[in-house]
């Protein structure tokens, strides 16, 4: 049975500390490394970030899922046709938003809400992830 | 050394030739001539004093840059002493070593050739006060209790010493046993070193941000070379200019290369925790230089096409 954690943040660059705390928490719980903690949170931070320019929303909704292991972060409901292409679309060669998303994280996808959608955030567990 | 080159080096007035016309002081033939303490009272302590005294002179009274660099090598040993004594504090040995070489290079820059007193007096206060303005300067940029401050201190210990022996990160329940903590205080603690300032090894050595001077990391390692070498046209994106030289290969070798933190530490020779900071250092800045531009050009190289 999955374990949920939601979480509904201001969108400001200081709410990031609450996410990372979660994120850290329940890493800790799952006996990630410390790597693979900091991973996650760099990713999240840098979605975060992406979503602070290109959305004008108050607040962003972050829900943590545990599933066999795995921890997944379900950003948004967001809107932004821009945001979803950072996020998809990188180019070879370039430190963009979808390169710092794949080199940190497993599994990266986003995942259709209605008329918006979110962006899924998975690191595995640990000896099944990318970063041991 | 040949009888004349050694009469030469042992006549600190001997300043007839103008810079680079002059006997060649050897850059490996000085350092083996500095070498260790023990070396270093193994030869003639007056010949020692002249070759300092030698050196200084080109430097200051002919502005010999060359002679600067060989005492700044000469003494790095003395640096390397210096900085071991106050190793066990928390901070990485290497970055000790380099913040002490800027007490060595300010000392060397304002050492007065009249006063008759030795470099080594007059460089070791210097050395180690430039050491303890780095404990006490570095701070923390918000207020962070104590306990917290000294358990991140630790755990970059024990991160060092965990890494190698587990052969990849620790996990937070690893840290916490090895560090005599709970998760949540280590969790609280890491989460605290954001607040953490580091200083900054590519300032300048007299402090100052100007581009003429070296940074310290143009003088100490061995890396800068292979910084050099990468060639990923990524460090042509914006905001990359705006990074230095370490953070760049750092920023390569971790989303380029696939490498991950504590491969990184081993390679560039820091601890698992200064890479951390450096690369979420790094990627702050990349965000602060491209905060101006469209966000579709964030971090884009120039010249690539993207349909925004």
């Amino acid at each position: 049975m999955a374990e949920r954690i939601s979480l509904e943040v201001p969108a400001t660059l200081s709410a990031l500390c609450s996410v990372r705390m979660v994120l850290g928490g329940l890493g800790a719980g799952l006996d990630y490394s410390l790597e693979d903690v900091e991973n996650l949170s760099l990713a999240t931070e840098g979605l975060f970030h992406a979503a602070l320019q290109t959305e004008s929303c108050e607040r962003f909704s972050v829900e943590v899922v545990i599933t066999d292991g795995d921890l997944s972060v379900y950003s948004g409901e967001f809107r932004s046709a821009d945001l979803r292409r950072q996020v998809e679309d990188g180019d070879e060669g370039c430190l963009d938003l979808c390169r710092l998303l794949r080199e940190t994280v497993d599994e990266v996808h986003c995942r259709e809400v209605d008329d918006a959608y979110q962006v899924v955030l998975v690191k595995r567990g640990r000896g099944r992830g990318t970063s041991e | 050394m040949s009888g004349r080159d050694e009469r030469r080096v042992n006549d600190p007035l001997d300043l007839q030739a103008p810079p680079g016309q002059e006997r060649a002081l050897d850059g490996d033939d000085v350092e083996g001539r500095a070498g260790t303490a023990a070396d270093r009272q193994g030869r003639g302590r007056d010949d020692s004093e002249k070759l300092d005294q030698y050196l200084l002179r080109r430097y200051h009274l002919y502005g010999d840059r060359k002679a600067r660099e060989q005492l700044i090598t000469m003494y790095l040993p003395l640096v390397r002493s210096l900085a071991r004594r106050y190793a066990s504090r928390g901070e990485h040995f290497d970055d000790l070593v380099q913040v002490g070489a800027i007490g060595l290079i300010k000392a060397i820059d304002r050492f007065d050739l009249s006063r008759g007193v030795e470099l080594t007096t007059y460089a070791t206060p210097n050395i180690v006060g430039e050491i303890k303005r780095y404990f006490r300067d570095k701070g923390w940029s918000v207020r962070v209790p104590r306990g917290l401050q000294e358990l991140n201190i630790r755990l970059n210990k024990v991160i060092d010493e965990l890494v190698p022996s587990l052969q990849r990160s620790p996990t937070v329940k690893e840290l916490a046993e090895a560090a005599n903590a709970t998760p949540e205080e280590v969790l609280e603690a890491l989460e605290t070193s954001q607040a953490y300032n580091s200083v900054s090894l590519q300032a300048s050595p007299n402090g100052e941000s100007g581009e003429e001077d070296a940074g310290l990391i143009d003088y100490l390692g061995g890396e800068e070379e292979a910084y050099d070498t990468m060639e990923d046209r990524t460090t042509l994106a914006p905001g990359f200019a705006k990074l230095d030289k370490r953070e760049r290969y750092i920023l390569h070798l971790r989303f380029f290369e696939g490498l991950t933190q504590s491969q990184i530490a081993e390679r560039v020779g820091i601890s698992q925790m200064h890479v951390s900071r450096l690369i979420r250092r790094s990627l702050e800045k990349l965000r602060e230089e491209i905060g101006e531009l469209d966000s579709t050009q964030v971090m884009r190289p120039p010249g690539s096409v993207h349909d925004s």
